[in-house]
Formats: C-alpha cells, structure tokens, sequence
C-alpha cells in the first residue's frame, strides 16, 4: 500500500478521534489492545494492569490528538505513540515503590523512552481540577450525564438532542445549562 | 474553581463559542480584551474549559470498559477456536493434507500470472468509518462499513447507487474497482480502476495504478499489467515488477 494512501488513513483517523466517532475509536481501541497486554504480561504484569495502564494511555493519545499535540508523521505513527505511552505507562508502574515492594522483578528489558508524553509539573494543579471534575460527572444524576455527554461528547446539537426527546429546542439548552451548574456546584462542594 | 462564581447561562455559551472556535471575528476581539484585563474572568474560562475536558474524558473513560468487552469476546472466540481445532486436530490434519494436495495441484496448474496475482493480491483495507453530517459521505462510509466487514456485494450495491449520481468521483470509483477485485471479478474492476485513474492529483492514484496493474495481470494480459504497475510508485508494485521480468 501506497504511502500516500497510509498517511491519508492516518489523518482520517485522528479527525475520527477528534470528533469522538466511537465506531472508530472502538477499532482503534481494539486492534491495538493485544501488543500491549503482551508486553505488561511479559513484564511481570497481569491482565488488570495490562487493561489499566492500555486505557491510561489511550485518554492520554486522545487528549493529544484533541489539542493537537500529536501529529502524525508517517504511516504508523499513531499506534507506535499509543504503544510507546502504554510502554512508558508501564515503566512507572514497575518503577514505582509500591510496587517493587509488592514483588520482585526484572525491568532490564523494558528501556525507557523519555518524551513529551509526561505531563509537566505546572499541569498538576489542572489535573487535579480535571479529576475532580470527572468524579463529579461520574455520580451526576443519569439524565444530566446523558445531556452533557451526547452535547460535548457526541457534539450532537441541541436541535437533535431536543427532538431525540421530544422537547422544545429552548428547553433542552435550559436543561444543559442546569446540569452544567449542578456539575460545577458538585466540583465546588468536593473541594 | 471559584467559589462564588456565578456564570450567567449567555456566558457559558460565550465561553463554550469561545472554546470551539465559533465566534465572529468581533466578539473574539471583545473576548479577547477582556482576559487580557481581567484575570479572575481569564481563570474562570480556564474553569469552564477543564470541565468541559472533564465531561468528556468521563465520558470516553466509562466507553472504555464497553470496549474493553468487545477485547475479551475476540478473545474468547479465538480461545474457543483454538480449544475446538485442537479436539479436531486429527481430522483437520487430514482434511489439511487434503486441501493442500489440491491446492497445489490447482497451483502449480495455474498459470504463472495467476500465480503472481495470488501471491501479491491483498484486498485494500477501506478508510476508517467516520461520522459525517452529509449524506452522501454517509451512505459512502455506510458502505465502508460492509466492505470492511468483507461484505462485498452489499458495498458494491450501495456504491453502484452513488457512482450514478457522481461518476466522476475518484474515491467511489477506486472503491468500486478494489471491492469488485476482492470479490474476485477483475473484469468489473478494471473500467472503475481506469477511471479511478484518470485524474493524476487523486489521493491514492499510486495505489490504484497498483491494482489496476494486479487486475491486468489475473486475466493475462502482462503488457497492461506492466504499464500500470510502472506508474504505481508503491514498493510492492515494483517487486512484482521484477518478478515479470
């Protein structure tokens, strides 16, 4: 297959990830899951990890093609990053006290490569902000979760939202706007 | 997150406009300024942001699990396979056996190019499936999807519809030729592949040139075949290439 042809399924994979098309999401997130469980397993990990430190990286390889900090460069280039950051991912964790002190191990094979996928000191703060935003989504009430995630998530509009249940246009933007500030006061009270 | 910040309703959808990149180029201005001066509204658009993040990281982490399900039943079918194919192991090797002598039998009496054919001759694998609010682009990638599936009869039905209205189009004509190749039928592939072909800035005219040359081969006509794979610039054409020689 051409290069040309490579590149092109690349960047119509990232406009896919940017609008948040679960079909392709789903197919990425499946076809790249098998490499790294066998890596976490041949690295003293199990099944759980393989799955905990694959979804960690997969949010992370997500935040970046949303802002941009990822651009592919060759044919590949995609699933190589989402492998490197699981790899990485996985690094830390062996690397980590509390689990060295669970269990002896071998991290000889697994080399570093140290790049931007760490998060900086100074984006602390903001993920902290972020964490406490999504605990707080998480528990939102089931109606308001549906609204805000098929608005920001799906990025259906409200036109389509509001005939999917069968209200007013003007109505369901009330309704958002609410369950916006009931997440927002939820994110307060948990500081 | 401040804590007795009020944000009116026009001002979330100020800010969410601002966000995605919707705002006229004067209210940008206007919002512009005011960050600059007024930092305690700076902080609460970076707020409303990482909510915004918030929600949909949520979000893709809870799809995640469903997933994460699909993971395991590709597992347990191909561990279910493999438990049945070991019980059958006995008569599968037989049954093998079998199919490799008539394979072979049927191989080597193939003729040459045939040969070729079937050992350069991998179906293309379809562009991702994205959402698109046109409709056209949907039924296009409606029929990406049972291609993908190696449904190939129904894609070609459903891009047959749309070449009527767009038969100029380069993209359904190269999908319409590869389908009908993976579907075995390279003499209906080849007009959609020559007229795939016809504009030189297509996306994937190297590609096209490829398995237009593949279809002139499997029907044993080398001079064509060679033609087209010279014009495919892929490394694939250019192995097979050496192989004609």
């Amino acid at each position: 297959m051409g290069q040309a042809y490579k590149l092109e399924y690349q960047i119509q994979l990232i406009n896919a990830i940017k609008s948040n098309n679960s079909m392709a999401l789903k197919d990425f997130y499946t076809a790249n899951y098998p490499k790294i469980e066998i890596l976490v397993l041949k690295n003293n990990g199990s099944i759980e990890h393989a799955k905990d430190v694959y979804q960690e990286a997969f949010i992370t390889v997500w935040k970046h093609v949303k802002n941009d900090t990822f651009i592919p460069q060759n044919e590949t280039a995609l699933e190589g990053y989402l492998y490197r950051i699981a790899k990485n991912k996985w690094t830390d964790v062996l690397r980590s006290k509390t689990f060295k002190s669970s269990r002896p191990l071998n991290t000889e094979n697994l080399t570093v490569v140290k790049n931007d996928e760490h998060d900086d000191e100074a984006d602390e703060l903001e993920n902290e902000k972020l964490k406490s935003t999504m605990d707080a989504f998480k528990i939102l009430g089931q109606p308001c979760k549906q609204l805000l995630s098929t608005f920001y998530f799906d990025k259906k509009s409200l036109k389509d939202i509001a005939a999917e249940l069968n209200i007013e246009e003007t109505t369901a933007r009330n309704k958002k706007y609410r369950c916006m500030e009931k997440l927002r006061a939820m994110v307060i009270a948990s500081k | 997150m401040k804590h007795n910040s009020d944000i009116s309703q026009e001002l979330l959808e100020a800010i969410e406009r601002y966000i995605n990149g919707t705002m006229d180029s004067k209210e940008l201005k206007d919002f512009n300024e005011y960050l600059k001066i007024d930092t305690d509204f700076k902080a609460q658009v970076e707020d409303i942001k990482t909510m915004l993040l918030g929600i949909e990281t949520q979000t893709l982490k809870e799809q995640l699990d469903v997933f994460h399900e699909d993971v395991l039943e590709i597992k347990a079918q191909k561990s279910e396979s493999n438990t049945v194919r070991f019980l059958k192991y006995r008569k599968l090797t037989a049954a093998a056996a079998i199919i490799i002598a008539v394979g072979s039998i049927w191989f080597f009496s193939s003729s040459p190019n045939h040969r070729l054919y079937a050992n350069y001759f991998k179906p293309d694998p379809g562009l991702p499936t994205t959402m698109s609010s046109s409709s056209d682009n949907f039924d296009f990638y409606d029929a990406m999807v049972n291609y993908k599936h190696g449904d190939y009869d129904l894609a070609i039905e459903k891009w047959h519809l749309l070449n009527e209205k767009k038969p100029d189009n380069d993209t359904i004509n190269y999908f319409l030729g590869v389908a009908h190749l993976a579907n075995k039928d390279e003499t209906d592939a080849i007009p959609f592949l020559e007229r795939a072909t016809a504009d030189s800035t297509f996306a994937l005219i190297n590609d096209a040139y490829h398995y237009l040359g593949l279809a002139y081969l499997n029907v044993d006509n080398v001079v064509l075949a060679k033609k087209y794979l010279n014009l495919s610039n892929t490394e694939i054409s250019k192995e097979l290439l050496k192989k004609l020689d």
